[in-house]
C-alpha cells in the first residue's frame, strides 16, 4: 500500500491517528510474515501429538484477524458515494466480526479437544525424532517451537493494544486478544509436553482446558461487541466495557446552545467513526447556518465525529437519549 | 555451533533426569523384570511363525532390542488385532507383524518412527513397530535402538 493513509472515508485523519495507522499496518505485516514461519515450524515438528496439531491449526486460525484488518483498513480509505452513502466504514464491523468469530472458534475447538481427549484418557504418544543424527525426545523440540511460537504474540499484542484505542479500531484489539491467546496456549502446551515427558498424561488435556476457558470468553465478548456495532446499539468504548463517553459530551454541548430547547442524541458505531444525529426542539425559530454552527461545533469534540446530523424537529423521536448518563430519572 | 553445543548438553542433562517417562511404567518394569513381552504377529518377510520358533528381521530387531535393556524376549503368537488388543490391555509391551506407517491401530496404540522402508510392487512402503500407546519411555528408547540398528 503506497504512503500514508490519510482518511477514513472523508474523515480526515488528525496526526497521531496516521502515524499510529501506518505503524498498525506495518506490524500485521511483520506479525503476518511471523505467523506463517509459526504455522511451517509447527507443522514440521507437530508429528502425531494431538497438543501441537491444536497449536497448529490455532496458529492457523490466527492469521484471520491481520488478513481481516488489512482488507478493512484499505477498504475504509475510500470516500463516501452515492452508492455508498455512509462511506465503506462498516467493513470494520465485519472484520470484527470475522476476527471475534476466529477467537472462538479457536476457544471452542480446544475446549472440545482437550475434553475429549481428558474424558477419553487419552494417552498422548510422543516419540523421537532424528536432528543431525541425534535421536532426540520430540518434547524438546516441540517445546522450543512452542518457545518460539510464543514469543512473538507477547509482543505484538503488546505493541497492538495502544494502537488500537488510538484508532478506536475494534479489529486490531479483538487482533491483540487473538495474541494473548496464542501465547497463552503456547505455555499451556509447553506445560502440558513437561508433564507427559514427566509420565503425567492428563498434564497437557487439563492446561489446554484452563486456557481454552479463557479463550472461548474472550471470544464471546468480542462476538457480542461485532453484531452489538453492527445491530446499530449506541456507540461503545473500543473494549466494549461501556457506553461512549463521546454521547454524553455531544449531549452537553447541545444543551449549552442558547436556541437549544428540547434534545435527543444517537450515536452508533460505523467502524473506527461515529455517525452522530441530533435532535433538536429549538425555542425559538432557527437557521440552517445555525445548525451547520452547531454541528460543527460537535464534529470538533473528537476526530471520530465526522458525519455529525443537526435535525430541527417539533417533536423528539421515541427511545433516543436525552439526558446525561447518570443524570437519568430512576437509572 | 556453541549455542548447538549447550542446547544439546541441557537436553542431554534433561533427558537424563528421566524426561520423557511412561505413565504405566513399562520400559521400567521391562527393565527391573527383565522380561520384555513382545506380540508377534506372522507377516510374509517381517515375522515367519513356524512351532514355537519366531524368526525374521523384525524379530532380530526386538531380540537386540531386549539385549540391549537387559531383557528376554517372552513371544506372544498372535494375530494383529488380538495383538492389538492385548497392547490396550496392557499385557504386552511391544507388537511387531510387519506394521507400516499406514496402520488403521494408529489411535490405539504407539506406532514408532518408521525405521526402515521397502519397496513393494512400486510403492514404498515403510515399515514401524508398535509399542503401548503414550508410554514415551518406551517408545522413545525402543526408536533410539532402532535409529543405532540402522547405521
Amino acid at each position: 500500500m503506497s504512503g500514508r493513509t490519510t482518511h477514513f472515508g472523508a474523515t480526515s485523519l488528525p496526526p497521531e491517528q496516521r502515524a499510529a495507522l501506518h505503524r498498525a499496518k506495518r506490524l500485521q505485516y511483520v506479525g503476518l510474515a511471523y505467523l506463517t514461519s509459526c504455522v511451517v515450524v509447527v507443522y514440521l515438528v507437530m508429528g502425531s501429538s494431538q497438543a501441537m496439531k491444536v497449536a497448529w491449526i490455532e496458529d492457523l486460525l490466527s492469521l484471520i484477524p491481520p488478513i481481516a484488518f488489512l482488507l478493512a483498513a484499505h477498504r475504509v480509505r475510500l470516500p463516501p458515494s452515492p452508492a455508498h452513502p455512509y462511506g465503506r466504514h462498516r467493513a470494520i464491523g465485519t472484520a470484527h466480526l470475522a476476527a471475534a468469530v476466529a477467537l472462538l472458534a479457536m476457544g471452542l475447538f480446544l475446549v472440545y479437544d482437550s475434553g475429549s481427549g481428558l474424558i477419553a484418557g487419552d494417552h498422548p504418544p510422543i516419540g523421537t525424532m532424528q536432528v543431525l543424527g541425534h535421536t532426540v525426545w520430540s518434547g524438546w523440540l516441540m517445546i522450543a517451537a512452542m518457545v518460539y511460537t510464543g514469543v512473538g504474540p507477547v509482543i505484538l499484542g503488546r505493541l497492538k493494544q495502544p494502537l488500537a484505542r488510538t484508532l478506536h479500531d475494534k479489529v486490531l484489539l479483538a487482533d491483540a486478544d487473538m495474541n494473548k491467546a496464542d501465547w497463552m496456549t503456547a505455555g499451556a502446551a509447553i506445560l502440558g509436553i513437561l508433564g507427559i515427558g514427566l509420565g503425567l498424561w492428563w498434564a497437557d488435556g487439563v492446561a489446554a482446558m484452563v486456557i481454552a476457558t479463557s479463550i472461548v470468553k474472550d471470544g464471546w465478548t468480542q462476538v457480542k461487541g461485532a453484531t452489538d456495532d453492527l445491530g446499530d446499539t449506541e456507540a461503545k468504548t473500543v473494549d466494549d466495557s461501556a457506553v461512549h463517553p463521546l454521547v454524553d459530551e455531544v449531549l452537553a454541548v447541545t444543551r449549552r446552545t442558547s436556541w437549544v430547547g428540547k434534545v435527543a442524541v444517537r450515536l452508533r458505531d460505523m467502524g473506527h467513526v461515529f455517525h452522530a444525529e441530533v435532535f433538536v426542539v429549538p425555542v425559538e425559530g432557527v437557521t440552517a447556518a445555525q445548525c451547520d454552527d452547531l454541528a460543527s461545533e460537535i464534529a470538533g469534540l473528537d476526530w471520530k465525529l465526522d458525519d455529525v446530523v443537526v435535525a430541527p424537529v417539533a417533536e423528539l423521536p421515541d427511545g433516543v437519549r436525552t439526558q446525561q448518563r447518570g443524570l437519568e430519572p430512576g437509572e | 555451533m556453541r549455542p548447538l553445543t549447550w542446547a544439546l548438553a541441557l537436553v542431554l542433562l534433561l533427558t537424563g533426569c528421566g524426561i520423557p517417562r511412561d505413565p504405566d511404567g513399562t520400559l521400567e518394569r521391562v527393565q527391573s523384570s527383565g522380561v520384555l513381552r513382545a506380540a508377534a504377529s506372522p507377516a510374509e518377510g517381517s515375522v515367519a511363525v513356524d512351532g514355537d520358533d519366531v524368526t525374521g528381521p523384525e524379530v532380530e530387531l526386538v531380540e537386540g532390542f531386549a539385549e540391549s535393556l537387559g531383557a528376554e524376549v517372552e513371544w506372544h503368537v498372535m494375530g494383529e488385532e488380538p495383538a492389538v488388543d492385548a497392547m490396550e490391555r496392557g499385557e504386552v509391551d511391544l507388537l511387531v507383524g510387519g506394521l507400516t506407517d499406514q496402520s488403521p491401530y494408529a489411535p490405539k496404540v504407539g506406532m514408532t518412527r518408521p525405521y526402515a522402508e521397502s519397496v513393494d510392487h512400486g510403492e514404498a512402503t515403510k515399515h514401524v513397530m508398535a509399542v503401548p500407546m503414550g508410554e514415551n519411555a518406551m517408545q522413545s528408547a525402543l526408536e533410539r535402538y532402532l535409529d543405532g540398528a540402522a547405521r
